[in-house]
């Protein structure tokens, strides 16, 4: 394996424990910073894929303005989820 | 019986996603190399711009693009209605 | 509760919001040299904007953005798109007519790897200045509008 596997593979896993994090946590506000540090990742992955134009559209919505408009609604909501 | 049911699906999906990873192509391998071969050695050409991947967005698949902004336009448009209605309640 | 954040938050905003701004305006700019694009260059001035409006607050910025304005100009962006779609239809939908035809965008570019010229690209850069006109028109008018609206709702 070359050097460059090996940091797909570290960065995907990184992903996959950043997605389950967002499933499994129970505050809200938490899955939500999880679910942005997942998708700054799948960032860095479509740039190291050499796919500059989805990784910067993919930062700014996904990481960025998603996160904002979650943040906005979970203010107007519980914080908790229900057990 | 609803965890039977839940069990079964999850069981399913499984087998189906294993069953399609293990049939992928490799790595990095394109669907189609003539179609990529065409754009990358007609783009300059044809469109005259440098970036491929804009000529592609905004020229060959102009209509795919036109889609997109069409599902934004919607999707503002709805969330202004639902906001705007929960203002003019309250005046 | 007025909506402000932190003195901190605020410096930090003033300092940085003019290089995001800049930064995306050159993403939509060079979008048919460079990676990016309308959409991307889009994105990454309304993630300005939401800045600004989560950090000053909806009330802070009472005259300086207007929803109404960023709506006005999103539908703008979309008709003008959807008008370079109707230029060439003489040939097809979304023909490349001012391509290499010598009018504003339309100077040919040199075959094979060169460092890109501006004058280039036939309708890819207008339509690419419309999507950007849009893409951040609408998301900071999202964000702008889903703030005001839960804020008038906890002060009732």
């Amino acid at each position: 394996m070359t050097a460059q596997a090996v940091i797909q593979v570290f960065i995907l896993v990184l992903i996959l424990a950043g997605g389950i994090l967002a499933v499994w946590l129970r505050d809200l506000l938490a899955a939500v910073i999880a679910l942005a540090g997942a998708s700054l990742l799948v960032s860095l992955e479509f740039y190291i894929l050499q796919a500059p134009d989805v990784a910067i559209a993919e930062a700014g919505i996904g990481a960025a303005l998603t996160t904002a408009i979650y943040v906005i609604a979970l203010r107007r909501t519980r914080r908790k989820e229900k057990e | 019986m609803k965890k039977a049911v839940v069990f079964s699906a999850f069981l399913f999906v499984a087998a189906f996603l294993i069953l399609a990873g293990a049939q992928m192509r490799p790595f990095g391998a394109p669907t189609s190399p003539l179609m990529d071969d065409y754009f990358i050695n007609h783009a300059q050409a044809e469109v005259s711009a440098n970036n491929v991947v804009t000529s592609i967005v905004f020229d060959y698949r102009g209509f795919d693009t036109l889609g997109e902004a069409t599902v934004l336009f919607s999707a503002v448009v709805g969330v202004l209605a639902l906001f705007r209605k929960l203002r003019e309640d309250e005046r | 509760m007025n909506g402000e954040m932190s003195v901190i938050v605020r410096t930090i905003t003033r300092f940085v919001y003019g290089l995001i701004v800049v930064f995306g305006f050159y993403v939509i700019m060079h979008g048919h040299l460079t990676p990016g694009g309308g959409f991307q260059g889009g994105a990454v001035v309304a993630t300005a904007f939401a800045l600004l409006i989560v950090a000053f607050g909806a009330a802070g910025l009472k005259g300086k953005l207007n929803d109404h304005l960023l709506q006005s100009l999103e539908e703008v962006g979309a008709l003008a798109f959807l008008v370079l779609g109707f230029i060439g239809i003489g040939t097809a939908f979304f023909y490349n007519i001012i391509a290499n035809s010598g009018a504003v965008f339309g100077s040919p570019t040199p075959i094979g790897p060169n460092p890109g010229f501006l004058n280039t690209g036939g309708t890819l850069p207008w339509m690419n200045w419309a999507v950007g006109l849009k893409v951040m028109t609408g998301l900071a008018s999202v964000v702008l509008v889903m703030l005001v609206g839960a804020r008038e709702e906890e002060e009732t």
